[in-house]
């Protein structure tokens, strides 16, 4: 569904990724976790078309939709516009699909968007890129100023979009606990590299993914 | 290879001692002019590519220079050297009051307020008809001289030559020791980055305010040497595009750009003047001049915005290492 | 009173216009953050082309359409050099602009001549409790309203309207929705050359215009613009308004050549007084 090879970008001088290369397969949930600056955001902006790579190529068979760190709203419009807007790529503009999804929406849709809370800007955030009807979403720091509880509902309505549409979900997140969970699947980034891959499993278990990400001391680990 | 040998000051320096007495009197004519504009344009370079404001009003200081010196020496019987040597002082405070409220204008606002100052200025020498005469202008403008010695007649162009070539020089030599300062690297720092100059100490509205007057001066003066060569000036001979033209050899010669105001001057002045003789070719249409300048100042602007946005002399220094570029006053 | 009247109604009229061009400015800096300094070509162009439409015959309305049309599409040509290429920044562009304006004159002297040119309008006057306003200020008034309303129609309640207006609230999300915000961005252009054109047709019969008349132009309707701090159209508005009675005003009981330093003043004073409310990073435009 997605697949990177050797993936450079830059900014200017600054290399922001050095040869990445990964897989996301059709209908599978993968996280990318990794360290503040380590080029997670530069990926995901790749892959939606934002940045040209300097070499190295990518290939995505579908469409994908991002939803992006920080949510991202048009801040001054209705919650309606926003979700609207979302399907500009597609005919169908129907703000529905995000409704049944995220019931709480329908009765905020007249509400200017700034004016919702964190976790309503997410719902919000997340039906927009829904409404593109993508192959593939990419989700950009999810847990990032939410709520623990308000994460993990909507980390749950993601893992029932890709059960039951098939959807693949990239799941990039500095919380690197609950990307293992949710996802079978991971890579670590590190400044610009692919550092580990491998089962959620294997890295939940990795001494260095455990020291680095997942808050074991150092000397539990040896 | 030779390029490398010849150090620019040195060959700025003969320039300057040997070109009023080698050029015939119309070229002579023109090696003034574009020294005054140099003098303008570096100012006008210092203020966009270091202090990063956008000034669409310089040909204002111009005028405001020349009026001085005009009014002064002829109505006020004040010695033309001092009537000169006060124009650059007359420009310079303007430009602090005025600064004090518009610099706190940024961006295309400045650019709109510079715009607003010069328009003002014309309306007010045009209204205030008494003192100068209004639009149709300052006449009689006596002559420069120190007591008996009077510059008039044949040598009047050499020496003209030789004022305006070395007061240019003089500036630019003045805006290099300026650049390599601990106030000019703060300007720098101004120019990328207001908030983050603010935070790193540097007194932003103080250095602001100083560059604005300091172009004041440089426009002033040039002003001031203009109104004794030419014993004529009206409104009319200060309108915006003049502003446009000064605006437009800073950004031809790189702003920021020691050397580029002078490299800027010369090429678009020249260019003109060659296009405005065409213009006047037997055969050509009465308004072809106008229409030629105004083509070449929109593309000389639009291509070096959209190609060479750092202008001619830092992109020239980059391959041949002709001229020791000293900074990246690249506007934002 | 009555004289006063007389001068608010032609003031309300060339308010109206300079509310156009205003609004030009607002549409363009709102998608593009760029300030378009050749706003004032678009009515000069506007002004000229119906005139001279009108004299090979073309019938008003159509004249003045097809000139307001032209207008959208110069601008839509001066937004392609203006932003076409990524990367410009906005001061670039503005001084693009500013370059384009110039360039505008070559053009506008080539095939109009030096001279100011003017042509009549709706002719007639109109009686209202004493005071006699020339139908032509009614007509301005008129259309300037259906404007606006368009306008706002367009803006609120179309997908492009809606799309233009992500742009101008969150371009790094426009972009991910997939809008193409350089393309939004010559909309906005062919907008504002439309608003200024509009502009042009209607103020030229009551004003004669020439190559250069653009920067007086330019300055009043950036002058209202800023009221509304180049980003409300309605405020815009107002302050067109304003500014086009109190220059009425100052060219009947003053002196006709100080109405141009009306404009100049009232926008120095807004400038620098929003200049002292606003923090120092709001002005830094980000590339």
């Amino acid at each position: 569904m997605l697949e990177v090879q050797q993936l450079v970008v830059r900014y200017g001088a600054a290399t922001a990724l050095d040869g990445v290369s990964l897989r996301v397969e059709r209908g599978e949930m993968v996280a990318l976790i990794g360290p503040n600056g380590a080029g997670k955001s530069t990926l995901l902006n790749t892959i939606c078309g934002l940045l040209k790579p300097a070499s190295g190529t990518f290939r995505l068979t579908g469409r994908v939709a991002q939803v992006p760190e920080g949510r991202q709203l048009f801040a001054e419009m209705s919650v309606e516009d926003n979700l609207r807007l979302g399907a500009w790529t597609i005919r169908d503009r129907d703000p529905g699909h995000a409704y049944t999804l995220f019931p709480p929406l329908l009765q905020l849709r007249r509400r200017r968007a700034g004016t919702l809370s964190g976790g309503e800007q997410q719902m919000v955030a997340v039906g927009r890129a829904l409404m593109a009807q993508p192959d593939l979403l990419v989700v950009d720091e999810l847990s990032l100023g939410l709520a623990p509880m308000v994460v993990d509902d909507l980390a749950q309505h993601l893992v029932r979009l890709n059960r039951d549409k098939g959807m693949a979900v990239l799941l990039v997140e500095q919380n690197a606990r609950l990307a293992l969970e949710l996802c079978p699947r991971a890579y670590v980034l590190e400044a610009g590299r692919i550092a580990l891959s491998g089962s959620s499993t294997e890295l939940a278990n990795s001494p260095a993914v455990r020291a680095a990400y997942l808050g074991a001391a150092m000397d539990e680990v040896v | 290879m030779l390029f490398r040998l010849v150090r620019p000051w040195s060959a700025a320096v003969v320039l300057v001692l040997l070109l009023p007495l080698v050029l015939p009197n119309a070229l002579l004519t023109i090696y003034i002019f574009i020294g005054l504009s140099t003098m303008v344009v570096s100012g006008l370079s210092l203020l966009m590519g270091f202090a990063g404001q956008v000034s669409l009003g310089q040909a204002a200081f111009y005028a405001i220079g020349a009026y001085t010196a005009g009014l002064l020496s002829r109505d006020l019987n004040v010695p033309p050297v001092l009537a000169l040597a006060i124009a650059p002082a007359a420009a310079s405070l303007i430009a602090y009051v005025v600064g004090l409220p518009l610099l706190r204008l940024r961006g295309h606002y400045l650019a709109f307020g510079t715009l607003a100052f010069q328009l003002i200025t014309l309306s007010a020498i045009g209204e205030a008809r008494d003192i100068t005469g209004g639009d149709t202008g300052l006449t009689a403008i006596p002559p420069l001289g120190i007591g008996p010695l009077i510059v008039d007649g044949p040598f009047k162009p050499i020496v003209f030559g030789y004022l305006a070539g070395g007061l240019a020089l003089l500036t630019l030599l003045f805006n290099q020791h300026l650049v390599r300062s601990r106030p000019g690297r703060a300007l720098r720092a101004l120019a990328t980055s207001e908030a983050g100059a603010l935070a790193a100490g540097v007194p932003v509205g103080r250095y602001k305010l100083q560059v604005f007057a300091l172009s004041a001066a440089y426009a002033g003066l040039a002003g001031g040497v203009y109104a004794f060569f030419v014993s004529y000036i009206a409104p009319g001979s200060f309108p915006l595009v003049r502003s446009i033209e000064f605006l437009i050899m800073a950004t031809v010669g790189g702003l920021g750009s020691v050397w580029g105001s002078a490299v800027g001057a010369s090429v678009v002045f020249l260019v003109v003047q060659v296009l405005q003789n065409l213009g006047t070719l037997p055969g050509m249409p009465l308004r072809a001049p106008a229409v030629f300048s105004y083509a070449v100042y929109a593309a000389i602007l639009i291509g070096i915005m959209l190609g060479l946005p750092q202008g001619v002399v830092p992109a020239l220094s980059n391959s041949t290492g002709l001229v020791r570029r000293r900074t990246r006053g690249a506007p934002k | 009173m009555r004289l006063f009247l007389q001068y608010a109604a032609s003031g309300i009229a060339t308010g109206c216009a300079f509310a156009l061009v205003a609004t030009g400015f607002v549409a363009i800096y709102r998608v593009t953050r760029v300030v378009n300094f050749a706003q004032g070509v678009f009515a000069v162009i506007a002004g000229m082309l119906a005139y001279t439409l009108l004299g090979q015959g073309v019938p008003h309305v159509l004249a003045e359409l097809l000139a307001v049309v032209a207008a959208g599409v110069v601008g839509v040509l001066i937004g392609l050099v203006a932003i076409g290429r990524r990367g410009t920044s906005p001061l670039a562009s503005l001084i693009i602009t500013l370059g384009l304006g110039i360039g505008s004159y070559a053009v506008l002297i080539l095939i109009w001549g030096d001279q100011p040119i003017s042509f009549d309008g709706f002719k007639g006057n109109l009686d209202v409790g004493g005071v006699t306003m020339q139908l032509q200020y009614v007509l301005v008034v008129l259309l300037t309203a259906v404007a606006f309303v368009a306008l706002g129609l367009f803006f609120d309640h179309t997908y492009l309207g809606r799309g233009l207006t992500a742009c101008s609230s969150n371009p790094r999300a426009a972009r991910l929705v997939g809008i193409d915000v350089t393309r939004m961005g010559l909309v906005a252009f062919g907008l504002g050359g439309g608003l200024g054109g509009l502009a042009g047709v209607l103020l030229t019969p009551m004003q004669p215009v020439s190559f250069n008349s653009d920067v007086g132009i330019a300055i009043s309707g950036f002058a209202a613009a800023i009221f509304g701090g180049l980003l409300r159209p309605g405020t815009a508005l107002v302050g067109g308004l304003v500014l086009g009675v109190a220059e009425a005003l100052v060219a009947g009981y003053a002196q006709a050549s100080l109405q141009s330093g009306v404009a100049l003043v009232i926008m120095l004073g807004i400038m620098i007084w929003q200049a002292g409310r606003r923090p120092i990073t709001a002005d830094e435009d980000s590339a």
